[in-house]
């Protein structure tokens, strides 16, 4: 019953570009950040997820098929610039520590920071398994269906991700794990 | 008093939550999607009247020179056929010009006979 008003809601429902960029921007940007620790290519990755947005707009029909439209690219848009980086030989994540370039008000406080430059040092698969358990908090489930990954490996990569960032961070940050 | 494991993987995972949330995008990326968006679309309409002008020219192409080839086709037809009249003027003249000396022959031949 209440899927079909969902539903009934849904056919009804107009994609609004402009409302989508305003709604979905921050969580674009992100992940785009998270996977790429590079702010600047975050913002491109972001604008090019957008664009492609506009062009699929036809075929988007609801807004949480926006959503989880708006996650998958910019999860696969982020790993084919991490790729072509990895091409190019450069070194990933020398910058994104200390904050480079971002406005004083956004940056983190010192345990954020790093935990998010020990979630860099993790391998490309379990941030981003991490990233979309954290930041987006999704099931694993649904972490599967957002990578187009078996659950089985998400799980994986989600238990192995945590451990390895609880030892690394149990080695630099014993005064934020009490009890270590 | 030490955590049991259970409470440290909690804890572990609500920093883990407040670390990874969400970061505000730039003010200036919105302005920048919509720019990109409105020059791609200008682009892209730009492109398709490109294409829509190079058909047309096409078009305009194919039918001069259709209709030249078919102008020369009818030129032609139009020699052939004045070619062919003047023959067949030729031929009447000729034929009307042999009947003429046979008939002188035939005349001669009667009278040298009588």
């Amino acid at each position: 019953m209440t899927r079909d008003v969902t539903r009934d809601l849904n056919r009804d429902w107009q994609p609004d570009f402009e409302r989508l960029v305003d709604e979905h921007q921050s969580m674009v940007f992100s992940l785009a950040w998270r996977m790429t620790g590079d702010r600047g290519l975050a913002e491109e990755i972001a604008q090019d997820v957008f664009l492609e947005l506009d062009m699929h707009l036809a075929h988007i029909d609801s807004p949480e098929h926006a959503l989880h439209w708006l996650r998958r690219v910019a999860m696969s848009r982020s790993a084919d610039a991490l790729r072509r980086r990895r091409v190019r030989g450069v070194d990933l994540w020398v910058e994104i520590e200390e904050n480079h370039g971002a406005p004083a008000e956004e940056r983190s406080t010192p345990l954020s920071a790093r935990l998010e430059q020990l979630l860099a040092t993790l391998p490309e698969p379990q941030r981003a398994a991490l990233v979309l358990r954290y930041q987006e908090d999704l099931t694993p489930e649904e972490i599967a269906r957002t990578l187009d990954s078996p659950l089985a490996t998400v799980k994986s990569h989600l238990q192995r991700g945590l451990k390895l960032l609880r030892a690394k961070a149990h080695s630099t940050l014993k005064e934020f794990i009490r009890g270590a | 008093m030490a955590l049991e494991p259970i409470d440290r993987d909690a804890e572990f995972e609500g920093e883990l939550r407040q670390a990874f949330l969400r970061r505000p995008a730039p003010p200036s990326l919105k302005r920048r999607i919509l720019d990109a968006r409105s020059r791609r679309r200008t682009a892209r309409r730009h492109h398709r009247m490109m294409v829509w002008q190079r058909l047309a020219a096409c078009l305009v192409l194919a039918a001069i020179t259709g209709g030249g080839l078919a102008w020369h086709r009818m030129q032609e037809e139009r020699r052939g056929e004045e070619a062919r009249q003047q023959v067949m003027t030729a031929l009447r003249v000729t034929t009307r010009a042999l009947n003429e000396m046979n008939a002188r022959l035939a005349a001669r031949k009667q009278a040298d006979g009588e």
